[in-house]
This record gives C-alpha cells, sequence and structure tokens, in this order.
C-alpha cells in the first residue's frame, strides 16, 4: 500500500476505539480468576481462615480474652460439640462466652473453640512465614544458578555445580529429623521453628526456579533486554522471575500446606510450639489419647488442617491458570 | 578510519569450542559504519552475520563464544575494551538491536507500554507522566494504530508486524546513532516486511542515525542500502556501494547470489544456484574458503587466503584471480 492509499484508508476509516472494550490488568484477572470455580473456593476459605486467624488471635490473647484457649474446667471434660455448660458447677467467669461448647471441651475442660482460634494463627504464621523465607532462598539459589550457571568460580567448578550440590547434600537429610535436631538444640518458640522450617524446605523451589531459569535465559526476549542495557539483576528479578513464578507460586502454595502439616507434626511430637499455647498441631495430638471416648478432639483439627491445605492447593492452581497469559484470551 | 566513521570493525575474530577443534564462526571481519548510513551485511545462513553483530554489543555468551582478536571501534571508544557496566549503559542508549523473532523478543508477561517503558527508563530519568507520553509518541512514531490503547497490550495481544514495530520503538527509545537490525523481517510476511522497511527508512532519514542491516535477502539490500558487505564463511569477501555490488559484482560468492536471483528475463528456465554447501566454521578448507564451490578456481586459491583487492572508489573484492582477468 502507497503513503498515499494508506492517508487515504486512515481518513475513510477513523475508529474512535478500537472494536474490543478495554479493562485494566485487575478486571481481567479477576474475570479469568472468576471462572474457576474451584479456584474461587479455595480463596474463600482461604480468606476466611485468614479472618478467623486474626479475630482469633485478638479474641484469644489478652489478660481477659473473650475465648480464654487456658481456661481449665476440669469438671467439664471431655464435652461433646454443641454441649451445654452445666451452669450450677461453674464459676460466672468460666462460663463459656456463647453459652454453648462449639467445639467441645478436652481432657482438661478447655474450649477446643478456643484453642482452634489460637491455634489457627500459629498454623497461618508458621506456614506463610516459612514458605515466605523458603521462597526467597529457592528464588535467589535458583535464579543465580539457573542465570550465571556457566561462570566458574576460580577455575573449579561452575556456580550451577555448586548451588546444586548443596541442594543434593540437602536433600540427603531427612528433612523432618533435620528440623527435630534443630529444634531440640534451639529453645522451643514459634519463630525458630518458622524460621528451621524455611531454611529446610527451599531446595524444591531452588531447582523449579533454576529448571524455569535454564530455558529462559536463553529466549529471544532476555538478549533484547539484554540489548538494551538492562542490568544481570534486573534481568533476573524483573525480566525472567515472572515468568518463572507459576510453578514457584504453586509450589509455594502446596509448601504452605505442608509447612502448616509439618507445625502439626512437631507439635504432635510435642516438639512444636511450647504446651500452653494452643496449635492444630498439639490439639490433635492431645486427642490421640480420646480417640474412642472423644473423636472430636482428633477430627476437628484434623479436617481443619484438611481443608486449609486444600484450600491452599485449589486457590494455587487456579492463580497458576490466572497468572499464564497464554491461556488468556484476547480482550 | 575518518571523521565520518561511526563503527569500525577491524580484523575481529569470534571463536567457538566445536567437539575437539576451534569453530571459527567470525575469521577477521573488518566493516565501517558511516555516520547516517545504512549498511547491509548479507551473507547466507551460517556465514557469521549475527555472530558479527552481537559481538559489537558484546553480547556473544562468553564462554563458550571467545573474542579471540580484532577491535571495535565506536564514536572513539574501543568497546572491546569497556567493562561490562559501560557496556550496559551503552547498550539501548548509544547503539540498540532489533531482533529476527519479533514474537519471541518480548517478554510475554509485560504490557508492551511497560517494556518500552522500560527502554527509556533503564536510560534515563523520567517522571510517569512524561515517560508514558513518550511511549505513546515512540508507538505513534513507528506507525502503530491506536497507541494510547496499544501500550495496555500484551505482546500475544499483537501481529508478528505490530509486535516488531514495538521492537523498533524500543530501539529508537533513547534515540540511539545506531541501529544494528539482525534480519528484523525474516519471521514477517512479504507485505509486512515491505511496510517494515519503510519504516526503517524513514526513521533513518528522519532521526540521522545509522543503520547496520543485517540480511541474506537480496531485495531487502537493494531496497535499503547505501553500502554492501559481503560475507563468507566468517569473511568479508565483497564490499562496495549497492550499484557497485549490484551492476559489478567482482567476487564468484556474490555473482553467483545474484546470479540466482529471480528475475523476469529469467522466467521460465532453471535458477541458477552456486554449487556445494558452505563449509563447517570448525573444518574450513585451506586458502580461500569459497573455493571448493568457484567456477574460477585456480591452484593458488587452494594455498593462499586470498587479500582484498582495489576497483578502486570503495569497492573492494577478495578475488585475485578474478582481479588480475578484470581488464580481459
Amino acid at each position: 500500500m502507497t503513503n498515499i492509499q494508506a492517508k487515504e484508508f486512515n481518513q475513510n476509516f477513523q475508529f474512535d476505539q478500537p472494536l474490543a472494550p478495554k479493562r485494566t490488568r485487575w478486571e481481567e484477572f479477576w474475570l479469568l480468576f472468576r471462572q474457576n470455580r474451584l479456584a474461587i473456593l479455595g480463596l474463600f476459605i482461604f480468606i476466611l481462615f485468614f479472618l478467623s486467624a486474626l479475630i482469633g488471635l485478638f479474641l484469644t490473647s489478652g489478660t481477659n480474652p473473650v475465648f480464654d484457649p487456658a481456661l481449665i474446667r476440669l469438671q467439664e471434660k471431655l464435652r461433646p460439640p454443641l454441649a451445654e455448660p452445666h451452669l450450677d458447677s461453674l464459676q460466672p467467669e468460666e462460663v463459656p462466652r456463647l453459652d454453648i461448647y462449639l467445639m467441645g471441651t478436652d481432657d482438661l475442660g478447655r474450649d477446643v473453640f478456643a484453642r482452634m482460634l489460637q491455634g489457627a494463627w500459629v498454623s497461618l504464621t508458621v506456614g506463610f512465614v516459612a514458605v515466605g523465607i523458603s521462597v526467597l532462598i529457592g528464588i535467589f539459589m535458583g535464579g543465580i544458578a539457573g542465570y550465571f550457571g556457566q561462570h566458574m568460580l576460580i577455575n573449579t567448578i561452575s556456580v550451577d555445580t555448586l548451588i546444586m550440590r548443596i541442594v543434593d547434600i540437602m536433600l540427603c537429610f531427612p528433612s523432618f529429623f533435620l528440623i527435630l535436631t534443630v529444634v531440640a538444640l534451639l529453645p522451643a518458640s514459634i519463630y525458630n521453628i518458622m524460621i528451621v522450617i524455611g531454611l529446610t524446605s527451599w531446595m524444591g523451589t531452588t531447582r523449579f526456579v533454576r529448571a524455569e531459569f535454564l530455558s529462559l535465559r536463553e529466549q529471544d526476549f532476555v538478549a533484547a533486554a539484554k540489548a538494551l542495557g538492562v542490568s544481570n539483576f534486573r534481568i533476573i528479578f524483573r525480566h525472567i522471575m515472572p515468568n518463572a513464578i507459576a510453578p514457584v507460586l504453586v509450589s509455594a502454595t502446596i509448601g504452605i500446606a505442608s509447612a502448616i502439616l509439618t507445625e502439626a507434626g512437631l507439635s504432635f511430637l510435642g516438639f512444636g510450639v511450647p504446651p500452653p499455647h494452643a496449635t492444630w498441631g498439639n490439639i490433635l495430638s492431645n486427642g490421640k489419647n480420646f480417640i474412642f471416648d472423644a473423636p472430636w478432639l482428633t477430627f476437628i483439627p484434623g479436617i481443619a488442617i484438611l481443608i486449609v491445605v486444600l484450600s491452599f492447593n485449589l486457590f494455587g492452581e487456579g492463580l497458576r491458570d490466572v497468572l499464564n497469559p497464554k491461556l488468556r484470551e484476547r480482550g | 578510519m575518518t571523521n565520518d566513521t561511526l563503527l569500525s570493525v577491524k580484523d575481529l575474530k569470534v571463536y567457538f569450542p566445536a567437539g575437539d577443534g576451534i569453530a571459527r564462526a567470525v575469521d577477521g571481519v573488518s566493516f565501517e559504519v558511516r555516520r547516517d548510513e545504512t549498511v547491509c551485511l548479507v551473507g547466507e545462513s551460517g556465514c557469521g552475520k549475527t555472530v558479527s553483530a552481537l559481538s559489537i554489543l558484546r553480547l556473544n555468551p562468553v564462554p563458550p563464544a571467545e573474542i579471540a582478536g580484532g577491535r571495535i571501534m565506536f564514536d572513539g571508544q574501543s568497546l572491546l575494551k569497556l567493562d561490562e557496566e559501560s557496556m550496559r549503559r551503552l547498550r539501548g542508549k548509544h547503539i540498540a538491536m532489533v531482533f529476527q523473532e519479533p514474537l519471541t523478543s518480548l517478554n510475554p508477561v509485560f504490557t508492551i507500554g511497560d517494556q518500552i517503558g522500560e527502554a527509556v527508563s533503564i536510560h534515563e530519568n523520567i517522571g510517569t507522566e512524561a515517560l508514558h507520553r513518550r511511549c505513546v509518541q515512540l508507538l505513534k512514531s513507528v506507525g502503530m494504530p491506536f497507541p494510547e490503547q496499544r501500550l495496555k497490550d500484551y505482546p500475544h495481544q499483537l501481529s508478528g508486524g505490530q509486535r516488531q514495530r514495538v521492537m523498533i520503538a524500543m530501539a529508537l527509545a533513547c534515540a540511539p546513532r545506531l541501529i544494528i537490525a539482525d534480519e528484523p523481517t525474516t519471521a514477517l510476511d512479504v507485505t509486512v516486511q515491505a511496510q517494515i522497511l519503510q519504516l526503517f527508512k524513514s526513521i533513518q532519514k528522519k532521526r540521522s542515525m545509522s543503520l547496520l542491516y543485517i540480511t541474506h535477502d537480496l531485495g531487502v539490500v537493494a531496497n535499503i542500502a547505501d553500502r554492501v558487505y559481503v560475507m563468507y564463511a566468517g569473511a568479508i569477501v565483497e564490499q562496495g556501494n549497492t550499484v557497485q555490488i549490484f551492476r559489478h559484482a567482482c567476487h564468484p560468492y556474490t555473482q553467483g547470489l545474484l546470479a540466482s536471483l529471480p528475475s523476469r528475463l529469467k522466467r521460465g528456465k532453471r535458477l541458477y544456484s552456486i554449487p556445494g554447501v558452505v563449509p563447517n566454521p570448525a573444518f574450513k578448507p585451506k586458502g580461500c574458503p569459497f573455493h571448493p564451490r568457484c567456477p574460477y578456481a585456480e591452484p593458488v586459491c587452494r594455498e593462499e587466503f586470498p587479500e582484498m583487492c582495489d576497483y578502486g572508489d570503495g569497492h573492494l573484492a577478495r578475488c585475485p584471480v578474478l582481479f588480475d582477468k578484470r581488464d580481459l
């Protein structure tokens, strides 16, 4: 088409608007995400869990909490869920807030609902902080290994070899026993557990990220970014990372689930958060002694862990689908 | 090297390890790009065009690639001696590159607005508002319809030609003095190719910058080049302005290339093709690398690597045999 023809064409067809309606990124994101029912369910449960953990933190802490997870009423032990308290045998301040034991009581007569609320916060923070630590380490190590892999250190081994052998070594340790050992040596505290879980679970992410980087760094857009003068650091974290993030997100959501499980396991074995503080793991561990007399003591925290872990997985998969621009439609 | 010279590459050698030998992908290439000039680097696949171009920006991965010798001068600076940080500041700002594959050269997870914006903001301190205006203006200058709306699009929402326009806009972002275009139209269909070439021409005229255009397509060369370098097996075999190359080709390889172009005069006849294949860069024949395929080969061609012969007026060809016969 010559220039004159092109000009005429443009004069004859002046569109005010492109034909397809335009949406912002978030609208588009939400529209796509909404189509995935299970992911929405996961998100919903996740928000519910988050809110209850947050509200639970406020309702169960302080000197005179609304729901007191530590209050012992020996005369009311092992009451089933939804049981009404025997008001005649209780002091006024011992009466549960809702005049009902929503989730029953344990062998010391403590309100399981209050303890579940308190434990939710522990699970939430352990899950997020531990996975946050492991993802940060994983992305950093994997990114360096994948991107600078060819560079030699002191002319003997490459960066890639060094990092991946460290990963192999870390994977050789049975991680649960490593965690047990470390926890046995460190003072028992929730923060130590988060950090230890984080420091022993980054290897999978590192491998994922490295594998993604190995293929992505050969892509033309990386060469194009280099030709524009983008620095290596920026190429790694701004250009390649968003392309490599999908498997990391999926593994992170599963990681949150498994961190929650690990913490529950540690608490179950008595190595977790020290006793007066409730966690889902130690409620479960406590309940196993009464599994035939008071099954709710094991079922309630067990099902709570199951639902939360499942919701994270569903949410993660939904995110993965939406974050992949190739699955987006034109719009 | 005259004052007019923007880029001069002297005796550049880039080697790759290949099995137990060395692949001499670029073996003593010299060329010059003057200010405001379009230079074409022509040759068939695997002759070292792209490696030479990438070496200018030092984008060949080192290792495995190794720059074994030579000098690259850009505007008085020796690029091979610069440290990595100064080199990075030069890329995109003074020398920009447009790649062969517009389909994969854009980052799929960012909008094109983000990407053009980055091309600008990496080298310049610029506010958000001004950056946005600059992006719109850049897209407009490469002839993109609805630049405002297109900024919010992701690369997969654009056609190949549009993506190449975006790539060109990114290359233009900091008004570089030299643009290296590595077969920018190869992946596009012919009509889009014509539009993109037109775009290159008009931009180059408007902005007074130099263009180093790498291609294997002689039609493209005839269309845009001021001067032409013909490459074969890692070396320049002939150089000259467009008329000299197309009317008076003096190297048997260039003559062979021109003879194999289809034209009206050859309608219905079988097209000429140069016999044989490009030598493997790891096992180049001794002497002139073209001699196994050359109709004029003489014993001397098997022994000595030929020197450049001067036909005058900037027209050089690496074939002493034909040079000696030129008056006959």
